[in-house]
């Protein structure tokens, strides 16, 4: 698409005024620079575009209050880098004045979506002291007592994104059996668990009293609370954080009469299944520091399976070795060993083999599960949505999908802040880890293995990462509700899902096929999981970006044939007034054939 | 004589007299006229072994199932034939030889394992001995399938020891004299019903077995300067070069009958293809260094290699390539990768990359579409001389050849191109498939599936332009797996001449017509019962491009690639594109030529690239100081072009970084665990049937959009098709 002169990193969705020199209108720089409403420039500068693929590219720099936006001078062959400073990670100083040697003066910044960007300044007075100020302040507002950008964004969309999800009404279309389930508000005002949503719901027969009770055996008074329940079977998956056992091996009766209580509301299981995502040993060593694990004593009724998911800093790590092989090159002849050292796809099996395996338990075993991890917001998380996924064809739609990772994401306390580090300078900062970005990749797998099974594409899910970043929607913003509904983040903030519904053709996958309602096992095995090139590797201008040309090719096809058809119509009507009834028929089909797709 | 030898049988016990009466149970049992057991024996095949309530497992995407049925051996393939409830209702074609799903070619397995009791897996061997319990049998096959079978307790295990052994048997002991059976069986297999035979559906594929076929070829390619020389004719020249080469037009016959003793298997440079802004494509085996040609013959080997073009870039295909014997070797190791034959899938899954690396295929893939990518670009890029040049011309120089024209005419990404560009740079050329593909298994050392790697970098090139072929994924599977089926002459000989011979001597007196027609004609022994009017006609094996032969017409339909934008495809090539350009570089032919020679990514001059010691006279100067040179235009911009793959003019070049190069899993995957993933094809055959069907809707509304201007009514038959679609429509 992009033409290949043009290293164009523009993913983002700024369709607003794009540069184009060939339009013939004078290049009034205001003009043509994409804007969006509320974005105010702040300061440019020319610099030189260390470019790892092209070389050396003059050109200048434009800092507004939500982005860094590069462009050469050149306008034939326009190099345009452009980046929300949200997705700015570390912004570090190359070269002193004395440095020698070509563009080793200027700044280095490394940003969270898989690239790094180096522009070089002149080597006089103090030239990069301004712009490094300025783009530090704005690119970290947190550290700087200032608003995050999607409290300043303006933007109107003709959807309202807040409205995707409203915990009640999700509950009700799971048609959880009224008798035997209840939603409670006990959590109102976060006094039970301030990283749980005000809404959750529990077995019909536990109190709010009980739930008290249980909330304090459970890390962070994160109690077991359903998240799904099978429309038929009526088994259900629970979500919680690990039991506060301890080294003395402690036990509370009522949070096993708890596990028992949901053990028994769903009549056909005889055990309930405890999945607890980490690695066994790493269980074992978290009752060091009070947590631990169910004890076959103490959770007679209940058998505990281990999946072996490492931690949010094994991941971190993978990444970054990840990054090491796509950026800025990508390895040759040692592709496939290199990709293997960095364990980035064996991660993402044993995910994908977690979440599997918590659906089949739930599907063919028709046995309830509990799934936890520590403290019950990362792996969990992933472990849950990913296993609802499978199971539940409606979070295969783009607005089902928005409200699982509304749902189990962001109202459960995934902390997005400390994960993201949004705003903030601290770029080392251990609590960094991808895990929603793997959690992304894993269903980038699903939908590879089921291409027709998902409503959305692959632009969908890049949207959402490049989102995930850029601070200039509400949605990924802080750790918990209670947060957010202090910050007052629905009332001043444009929900990222505004965007997406008011475009939603760009994000539809046109092969979708609503038939394809069934359970989806994906194959968990290196042999069948591929690195996702076009996200990881998108920077790099020497692979080309390619929309799914098949994708492409499909809908100009529809395209044509609604232009036979129409024309075809056109005709009959003009031509044969007589004969009303072919023409009947003609519109019949048509609006047959519409209905198709 | 079986009893008592339940947990020990020896299969050199099946003496050849139980064999007979093995067949006469058989014979008797099953009704072969009917097949009963919906089994049907081929002309000259006759069966060897059965046993029934066998269970296949068949993968599938909700675990794991079987099906129950019966297996049978014969003389020419195992054959699993499921229990159909009611009688045999589903109407198979009569054509089709094989059912892709349960039959084996006998000279398509790799091997034969057999699982007893305490589930040990056993390789079995025409000497082995089962001892214990024999559970499962496990057929791996070189097409990279696995057929697993799982003997039930109904089934006796004497049966299930007999069919196991005489298939590991009759596999083992294809011979070449074996093969030559068969063929000769197959020439009268499919000499039945031959009406409806006829070359109908080979896509109008060009054989390049007739003068006629070259001229068009060069008509097509608008080679202007180059003729179609008839010398090698009676393959008097070379035995191995096909009857027809294209050569210089200044060039007389009796000037090229001098040349072909300069190089080794006499096989001289001749013209592959001709870019229509003016560069020619050429391929030839080394010089013969022990001769000593006259100066006259040297400036007729520099006419013959330069083609009057004042730069010529010589690609030694050895340089940067792997040799055949590399090739098995990666092919071998990437086989037993993909089967797991040794370790357990889980062990190994979390090495599965590095092993995968390991294997080199991908490496050499790789490096096949690198060579071929620079040649492209080169001959896209400028006016010049492009000479693949191997010792003997014979293995990668067809890979490169073709490779490089399927990147850089669109015409040979169509079906009929594409097995025309088979035809000529591989079958006719004079790959050596017997050898390479080695069916009779004698030919060991000489194995090599080059064939096979090309078709994986066709893969690889339709993987990254999807829109751009013709043909599907499924078209290529099926060549790839024909060649594991040795009754196509295609893949059977070595040269045209071989072929021709072969024909000649398949026995055309013997050639058998059935009376009945073909469902009469079912055993050996009625061949051999002469049931069967003789036929006069000359008898040929068939071309694999018969595609009827082994697939249905629902299978053929995925053949065609639905999305195939064929907006390149039809632009004529020529020559009618700026010819100025061709002139203004053509000085003045020889002497003033420069010669370079790619080789890892780079091009340097040669001063003496003729191995005699007369050379080319003009350029005298020492190959040091020329090596400035080397840093020529042409080298920059061949280097230029290697940063930024684009498609220009129709020419695709892919990109061959690490991720870029993939494992063709439908291919090599399909036996292993997971295959239903990579065979979704539920998935993607609804998706092609949807666009197919929107093909023809798009074709037929415009049909009766133009008719309906005209008689001013429109077609209600396409109508009547939209709604039937729509209405009984894909699930």
């Amino acid at each position: 698409m992009a033409s290949v002169s043009t290293y164009n990193s523009n993913s983002l969705e700024d369709t607003s005024r794009r540069l184009s020199s060939r339009d013939g209108m004078s290049l009034e720089e205001s003009s043509t620079l994409p804007h969006i409403p509320g974005e105010s420039p702040v300061i440019d500068k020319d610099v030189i575009y260390v470019c790892p693929f092209n070389g050396a590219v003059k050109g200048k720099v434009y800092i507004t209050s939500y982005r860094l936006y590069f462009r050469s001078q050149d306008l034939d062959s326009p190099v345009i880098c452009d980046v929300p400073l949200g997705v700015i990670s570390r912004i570090e100083k190359m070269g002193g004045a004395s440095s020698r040697g070509e563009h080793s003066y200027g700044l280095d910044i490394t940003c969270k979506d898989m690239r790094n960007l180096k522009f070089a300044l002149k080597q006089e007075g103090h030239s990069r002291r301004d712009i490094f100020d300025i783009l530090t302040k704005y690119a970290f507002p947190l550290s700087h007592n200032l608003p995050f950008f999607a409290f300043l964004n303006e933007e109107k969309f003709s959807e309202d994104g807040w409205k995707v999800y409203e915990p009640v009404r999700e509950y009700v279309r799971q048609k959880y059996p009224a008798d035997k389930w209840r939603i409670t508000f006990c959590n109102q005002t976060y006094a039970l668990c301030d990283t749980y949503p005000q809404c959750l719901m529990v077995p019909y027969d536990a109190t709010d009293e009980d739930l008290h009770k249980v909330a304090a055996f459970r890390s962070r008074g994160r109690i077991p609370v359903l998240s799904w329940i099978h429309p038929e079977n009526h088994a259900v998956i629970m979500r919680c954080s690990q039991p506060l056992v301890g080294m003395s091996g402690k036990r509370n009766k009522d949070d096993e009469k708890y596990l028992d209580l949901i053990r028994e509301t769903n009549g056909q299981t005889q055990k309930l299944t405890i999945f607890d995502a980490r690695p066994n040993v790493n269980a074992v060593a978290n009752k060091a520091t009070g947590g631990g694990y169910e004890g076959e004593d103490a959770y007679q009724n209940a058998e505990l399976l281990f999946l072996d998911i490492h931690n949010i800093h094994v991941m971190r790590e993978s990444l970054r070795k990840l990054k090491d092989i796509v950026y800025p090159n990508v390895e040759e002849s040692h592709w496939l060993s290199s990709l293997e050292s960095t364990h980035w796809l064996e991660h993402i099996k044993l995910v994908l083999a977690g979440a599997i395996q918590v659906a089949d338990k739930v599907s063919s075993g028709k046995m309830s599960v509990v799934v936890h991890c520590s403290d019950g917001w990362d792996r969990t998380a992933q472990l849950t949505s990913l296993a609802m996924l499978m199971l539940d064809s409606y979070y295969r739609t783009i607005i089902g999908f928005e409200v699982l990772i509304e749902k189990e994401w962001i109202s459960f306390g995934h902390k997005f802040a400390s994960r993201i580090g949004h705003g903030d300078k601290n770029h080392a900062d251990a609590d960094r880890s991808p895990i929603f970005l793997q959690f992304i990749d894993c269903v980038w797998q699903i939908t590879k293995q089921f291409p027709i099974a998902f409503e959305f594409n692959e632009q969908f899910l890049s949207t959402i990462l490049d989102h995930l970043y850029s601070c200039r929607f509400g949605t990924f913003l802080y750790n918990c509700e209670s947060v957010r509904q202090k910050e007052g983040v629905r009332e001043k903030t444009v929900s990222l899902w505004s965007l997406i519904n008011s475009e939603k053709i760009k994000y539809t996958n046109p092969f979708y096929s609503r038939e394809t309602n069934g359970i989806l096992y994906p194959v968990a095995s290196m042999r069948h999981l591929e690195p996702w090139v076009n996200y990881y590797i998108r920077w790099n201008p020497r692979v080309r970006q390619q929309h799914n040309p098949v994708e492409q090719r499909y809908l100009e096809m529809l395209a044509l044939r609604d232009d036979y058809l129409r024309r075809l119509k056109e005709l009959q009507e003009s031509n044969s007034p007589k004969r009303a009834n072919s023409g009947n028929s003609t519109s019949a089909m048509v609006s047959q054939v519409q209905t198709r797709f | 004589m079986l009893s008592g030898s339940k947990s020990s049988f020896k299969i050199k016990q099946l003496a050849p007299e139980l064999q007979v009466n093995m067949r006469a149970k058989f014979a008797g049992t099953y009704d072969e006229k009917n097949g009963t057991l919906g089994f049907k024996c081929l002309p000259g095949e006759y069966i060897k072994q059965a046993a029934t309530h066998v269970k296949k497992y068949v993968p599938s995407r909700c675990g794991k199932t079987f099906i129950w049925g019966s297996l049978f051996c014969t003389n020419f393939r195992i054959s699993f034939v499921p229990q159909v409830k009611g009688h045999n209702t589903e109407k198979t074609s009569n054509q089709i030889i094989l059912n892709r799903e349960h039959d084996v070619v006998l000279a398509c397995i790799d091997r034969v394992v057999g699982v007893t009791g305490q589930s040990r897996s056993k390789v079995l061997t025409a000497n082995s001995i089962v001892r214990g319990l024999l559970e499962e049998l496990v057929i791996y096959c070189k097409d990279f399938r696995e057929l697993h079978f799982q003997f039930g307790y109904r089934t006796p295990q004497s049966e299930c020891i007999q069919i196991s052994t005489t298939i590991a048997q009759s596999y083992q002991e294809l011979s070449t004299d074996h093969l030559l059976t068969i063929q000769r069986d197959s020439t009268t297999l499919w000499r039945f019903d031959h009406d409806s035979l006829i070359r109908k559906d080979v896509f109008g594929t060009q054989m390049f077995e007739a003068l006629q076929d070259w001229e068009d070829e060069l008509m097509r390619m608008g080679a202007l300067g180059w003729r179609v020389s008839p010398v090698n004719e009676r393959f008097d020249m070379s035995t191995s070069l096909p009857k027809y080469n294209v050569v210089p037009s200044a060039l007389l016959d009796t000037d090229l009958q001098k040349m072909f003793t300069l190089f080794n298997e006499r096989r001289i440079p001749r013209l592959c293809w001709h870019h229509p802004r003016g560069s020619d494509f050429l391929r030839m085996a080394y010089f013969q260094t022990n001769t000593d040609p006259e100066k006259e013959d040297m400036r007729i080997v520099e006419m013959l290699m330069l083609a009057c073009h004042s730069q010529c870039v010589l690609v030694d295909v050895t340089d940067d390539l792997p040799n055949p014997s590399e090739i098995q070797t990666a092919h071998v190791k990437l086989r037993n990768l993909c089967m797991a034959f040794e370790s357990s899938v889980a062990e190994s899954d979390e090495k599965w990359l590095s092993t995968l690396e390991n294997t080199h295929w991908l490496e050499y893939v790789r490096l096949c579409l690198k060579k071929s990518w620079e040649v492209a670009s080169l001959l896209a890029e400028r006016c010049l001389c492009a000479v693949l040049q191997e010792p003997e011309d014979r293995d990668l120089n067809c890979l490169v050849a073709s490779v490089v024209q399927v990147m850089s005419e669109p015409h040979f990404r169509t079906i009929r191109g594409f097995q025309s560009l088979i035809q000529k740079e591989w079958v006719v050329a004079g790959h050596q498939f017997r050898q390479r593909l080695n069916f009779a298994r004698d030919k060991d050392k000489e194995e090599s599936p080059v064939f096979l790697l090309f078709l994986d970098c066709v893969w690889q090139l339709l993987q990254q332009y999807p829109t751009s072929f013709e043909f599907t994924e499924a078209y290529l599977l099926a060549v790839h797996d024909s060649t594991h089926i040795p009754f196509f002459s295609t893949f059977l000989s070595n040269s045209q001449r071989e072929r021709q011979k072969t024909n000649q001597h398949l026995p055309s007196e013997q050639s058998y017509t059935p009376v009945n027609g073909w469902s009469n004609l079912s055993s050996r022994d009625n061949l051999l019962s002469g049931n069967y009017l003789l036929s006069k006609e000359k008898t040929s094996l068939p071309v694999v491009w018969e595609w009827s032969l082994q697939y249905d017409s629902h299978y053929q339909a995925l053949f065609t690639n639905p999305y195939y934008s064929d907006s390149t495809a039809n632009t004529v090539l020529n020559g009618s594109i700026d010819i100025q350009g061709t002139v203004k570089s053509d000085p003045g032919c020889i002497g003033s030529c420069s010669v370079y020679l790619l080789s890892k990514g780079s091009l340097s001059l040669q001063t003496q690239y003729l191995p005699w010691k007369t050379g080319s006279g003009p350029k005298k100067g020492s190959r040091r100081a020329h090596s400035v040179e080397s840093l020529s235009e042409l080298e920059r911009s061949l280097r230029k072009k290697s940063v930024v793959p684009v498609s220009t003019d129709g020419i695709l070049l892919p990109l061959l970084v690490g991720p870029f190069i993939r494992l063709w899993k439908r291919c090599y995957l399909r036996g292993s665990q997971g295959a239903e993933v990579v065979a979704s094809v539920p998935d993607s055959e609804f998706l092609t049937e949807e666009m197919m069907f929107l093909q023809t809707c798009l074709k037929e509304l415009q049909l009766s959009l133009d008719s309906y201007s005209d008689k001013k009514h429109a077609s209600t038959e396409t109508y009547s098709a939209f709604r039937s679609h729509f209405r009984s429509g894909p699930p």
